[in-house]
């Protein structure tokens, strides 16, 4: 029997598995992340299904219900209670999952873009231009994420988009380090020397080797940015910075002024903040259970 | 030795340095790891030249040097009557179709999230030839190194160690190369595969035609491939002669004490051998001996010349020695002393990072 | 022949993975005894490494001991308890590994490794401690050792490294000393340093030796006894005289014949074995080494042969095993 018919024979008695599905499969053994998951879902559903879910819109009000002062707590028709103005607050929790998510994605976005284009130019070219950029990566994380982002709000004025932009850009060195540590480490690789050694052009190498080999650590990272922006967003809402029409049901915004009303209507604190909290939660897991599952370390050897 | 003029790849006086960075706000340039210092060799067109040395000695470094992946810090590195020390990435890049390279690391060397198809037939892409035929090229390839053909939609991480030096031999065989250096390419397998790669790599030179430089520190594996062997200490060549001479009549005292030193699974032979320890550490090479490198730890080392003076790489008996006195070592009138042991007292290896282009 | 120290009998130990039973160790028998060396040779993922970390009780946490009994100064080493093993392990029966790179705590000092153990089996003080261990540094031929007490690993070389190990492993005298590939990741003139160094200090105190390797050629420079393991089990043991001359087993003989050898005469044909080593993940149901084998008869496909002996002191698990002289005569063929 020849050695290639021996081991032809050893290959086929493995199921072909890609790298991707064998950190699928460990993924889904995770409790923890099937929890995540599973409070992520319902934002993402919530949010795509207000329209159908909401029994009020969010910003139908109605007066007579708080003619009384404020405010009626949760009953039969209103299941989250009533707001200062006599909106629904389960229809502006689940519309303000749309304004959360959305916010929280684009802005995360956005980080992530600009990060890996900076992360990946330093970390592959290096000299001068990784300094240049490292050094200015260095000056945005000296100051705290959120005060940054108040500061950035600061100058553009307050609105949705602002505020977009502001926890984007503060996103933007935290994935740019991350992606230039993943580079320089890819880059002493055999396989990338290999890849020189053929003659492969150096973008080529850049985004065919060594990006795909560098993703990892950004997804892990992207999946706890989306926490961390979605209570960024809801601070910033909070402190008025945001959508600047007091009816938008943005889960921050939501919850400014609440403190007024805590002794007699707490309900209004304490709902959007669960919100918030189950959707950072949730997010939270899903980003541990993926660094789990992604851990270059646990892949087995053949 | 004078290769007749039919010398393929031709190295003179190469020396790669890399520089040590130092310091609390500034890195500056404290210092240089010379990992090759002066290396000056031919390779004939069809030969095997086997380069063999312990960690430190840069036989690593000569490898990747000839194939331009480092850049070096003088010397001249001729290829194929072509002077390609300084050539720009767009000059090599047509070049780099007939000088290849296979890796030590088998797990490395394989870029984990692409398919066997896509490893092998990405040289073929590169220099223009994927059109249809390249599934039909990779295929043959692949066969040719003994895998099945079904192994191009894999992935790495399916195949054992020995199973991807296959792959690796295959990618470098891609664009029918006529130079590849390989190294350390058995060092990372069992035992009992080294020879079936061993011998994949024999028969593949005669089938391709091929001129290898087999870098590895295992002198008995490198006798077996090679046609003439170089021996490295601390980035310098100490012998070079014909395989078998090597062995048989080994010169200078580096290599009569490396080969002393090889187990052999003999226990017979194992008792009556007498062997010479070297002691102590093997000098790093940020900080070299001066003048003979090997003084330090030379059982055969006199009191004259060798603290002061380098030695020539010269021709003695068909080898090329860099010994001051090879030949009274060779006539048994120096006895080999044990040596006192020197430790080295820092860190052995100072952090340096190798240029990207 | 003096009374084992050490006698092991079927031991098999198991590993669970995501991808099912590994069935590691599957029944090896043998014994040691004061002050012999004996190797146990194979390549990697035999099951020569997890077979000395079981008899210390430091196999990784899903590892388990499935069978076997391994008897060490009248107790059974695989039933007891870890407080009990604790005092055996350093004391009784020390262990070096293979990386020196990774074996010591590069966040200690040399000092605090080397007073660890005598202080925790002995109850030494610290000066006496430190006295002790410069002895010991000083005969496993470091110099300037009071100095180098206050060092951290990082400041040592690999081969330093390795003989402080050794000067640890030794510390406490004990009377089984374990070698897990203590010279594979050295250089070849560091590695004969090493392994003279363990010569001497192992023959001088009487200390027995179980010396694991993948290096043929290493054990024949330092062993007695030879065990050679494959997927787990035993497939050829006896005196290292005796196997090398004459291998019986298809395996032993394919090692040699695949082994490039210094002496070895003009570019003499490496025969490779054929094949890769066996997937252990599913219990032995026949001779591991069939598919492999050029010597294979219809019964090694059916059953497990068993361990028999097939001259005094020399046994093979094979039902064909190699003709006495094949060895011999292919290398004297070969040299021609």
């Amino acid at each position: 029997m020849s050695i290639a018919e021996l081991e032809s024979r050893e290959i086929q008695l493995e199921r072909p598995q890609g790298l991707w599905s064998e950190a699928w499969q460990r993924l889904r053994r995770n409790r923890g992340a099937i929890i995540g998951f599973g409070l992520v879902g319902t934002f993402v559903l919530v949010a795509i299904f207000a329209p159908l879910l909401a029994p009020y819109g969010p910003r139908e009000q109605n007066l007579s219900l708080v003619r009384e002062g404020c405010c009626p707590g949760p009953s039969a028709d209103y299941w989250f209670g009533v707001d200062a103005l006599g909106r629904d607050e389960f229809s502006r929790i689940l519309y303000g999952a749309r304004y959360s998510l959305l916010i929280g994605v684009v802005s995360v976005a956005v980080g992530l873009t600009f990060g890996l284009i900076l992360g990946a130019v330093a970390g592959f070219f290096g000299g001068i231009i990784d300094g240049v950029i490292m050094r200015l990566m260095d000056i945005m994380l000296a100051i705290p994420g959120f005060l940054l982002a108040i500061g950035i709000v600061a100058m553009l004025g307050p609105g949705i988009w602002q505020i977009m932009i502001a926890v984007g850009v503060v996103n933007i060195p935290i994935f740019a380090r991350l992606l230039r540590g993943a580079v320089l480490a890819q880059r002493e690789n055999d396989f990338v020397l290999a890849a020189r050694a053929v003659g492969v052009p150096r973008r080529t190498i850049l985004g065919s080797h060594i990006l795909p080999n560098s993703i990892s650590p950004l997804i892990v990272q992207g999946t706890l940015a989306l926490a961390t922006a979605i209570i960024d967003v809801a601070g910033l809402g909070y402190l008025g910075l945001g959508p600047q029409d007091p009816a938008t049901p943005e889960w921050g915004t939501m919850l400014t002024d609440t403190i007024r009303y805590l002794q007699t209507a707490p309900h209004l604190a304490i709902i959007p903040g669960i919100a918030i909290v189950l959707a950072v939660l949730g997010f939270n897991l899903i980003g541990d259970g993926l660094r789990e599952a992604l851990d270059p370390k646990l892949r087995g050897r053949a | 030795m004078s290769t007749n003029g039919n010398a393929l790849v031709e190295v003179e006086d190469l020396k790669v340095y890399f520089p040590i960075k130092s310091g609390l706000v500034m890195d500056r340039h404290v210092g240089d790891v010379k990992a090759v210092d002066g290396v000056s060799l031919e390779i004939e067109r069809g030969e095997t030249l086997g380069l063999v040395g312990e960690s430190g000695c840069g036989k690593s470094t000569v490898g990747r040097a000839l194939l331009r992946l480092y850049d070096p810090t003088a010397g001249k590195i001729v290829f194929d009557g072509t002077d390609i020390t300084h050539l720009g990435e767009n000059q090599m890049r047509p070049l780099r179709r007939r000088m290849q390279m296979i890796f030590q690391d088998p797990y490395a060397s394989l870029n984990p999230r692409h398919s066997i198809g896509r490893i092998v037939g990405e040289p073929l892409r590169v220099h223009g030839r994927g059109g249809k035929e390249l599934g039909k090229t990779v295929r043959e390839l692949l066969q040719t190194v003994g895998l099945p053909a079904d192994a191009i939609s894999r992935y790495p991480h399916e195949f054992s160690g020995g199973q991807r030096q296959r792959i690796g031999l295959a990618r470098a065989l891609a664009l029918n190369p006529d130079f590849l250096v390989c190294d350390e390419p058995v060092s990372a397998l069992d035992v009992s595969i080294q020879a079936q790669i061993v011998n994949l790599m024999e028969r593949l030179q005669d089938d391709f035609d091929l001129t290898y430089l087999f870098i590895a520190h295992d002198l008995a594996v490198v006798r077996h491939i090679s046609d003439r062997i170089a021996v490295m200490y601390l980035g310098q060549i100490m012998e070079l002669s014909p395989a078998d001479d090597l062995y048989d009549n080994p010169l200078h005292p580096y290599t009569i004490s490396l080969l002393s030193a090889i187990p052999i699974p003999d226990p017979e032979v194992e008792k009556r051998r007498s062997s010479i320890l070297l002691q102590g550490d093997l000098p790093s090479p940020a900080n070299p001996p001066a003048a003979c490198r090997f003084h330090t730890r030379c059982p055969y080392v006199q009191p004259t010349r060798c603290r002061e003076e380098e030695p020539l790489l010269r021709p003695l008996e068909g080898h090329l020695v860099k010994c001051h006195y090879a030949e009274d070592v060779k006539a048994g009138l120096i006895t080999p002393r044990v040596r006192e042991a020197v430790f080295e007292p820092g860190p052995q290896e100072p952090a340096y990072v190798p240029p990207v282009d | 022949m003096r009374t084992p120290l050490l006698t092991v009998e079927d031991l098999e130990v198991r590993f669970g993975t995501s991808r099912g039973l590994v069935y590691a160790v599957n029944g090896i028998s043998f014994d040691i005894a004061p002050g012999e060396t004996l190797g146990i040779v194979g390549e990697s993922g035999c099951g020569k490494s997890v077979t000395s970390l079981a008899l210390l009780g430091i196999l990784a946490r899903n590892g388990r001991v499935t069978g076997g009994t391994a008897m060490f100064g009248g107790r059974d080493l695989l039933k007891l308890k870890d407080e009990q093993l604790r005092l055996i392990r350093g004391r009784e029966i020390a262990m070096v590994f293979q990386d020196p790179m990774t074996s010591l705590n590069p966040v200690l000092t040399i000092g605090k490794q080397l007073r660890e153990p005598l202080q925790v089996h002995f109850g030494m003080d610290k000066s006496q401690a430190d006295r002790r261990a410069v002895e010991l540094l000083e005969q496993v031929g470091i110099p300037s050792a009071k100095q180098r007490l206050r060092d951290y690993p990082h400041q040592f070389s690999g081969g330093m490294r390795q003989r402080v190990m050794i000067a640890i492993a030794l510390a406490c005298e004990p009377k089984l000393l374990i070698a897990d590939e203590p010279t594979t990741a050295l250089d070849v003139t560091i590695q004969a340093q090493i392994l003279e160094l363990l010569k001497t200090l192992v023959s001088e105190r009487d200390t027995a030796l179980m010396l694991i390797t993948h290096d043929l050629g290493v054990v024949a420079g330092m062993c007695e006894r030879v065990n050679v393991m494959y997927a787990g089990m035993f497939m050829e043991t006896g005196s290292a005289a005796a196997l090398f001359s004459q291998p019986r087993h298809p395996y032993t003989l394919g090692l040699l014949q695949s082994v490039p050898r210094l002496d070895a005469g003009r570019r003499q044909k490496l025969m490779p074995i054929p094949g890769s080593p066996r997937n252990m993940l599913s219990p032995p149901g026949e001779c591991p080494f069939a598919p492999r084998c050029r010597y294979e008869v219809e019964q090694s496909r059916q059953q497990v042969p068993p361990l028999e002996e097939i001259e005094p002191g020399h046994q093979v698990r094979c039902f064909n095993p190699v003709p006495a002289d094949e060895w011999q005569r292919e290398r004297l063929g070969g040299a021609a």
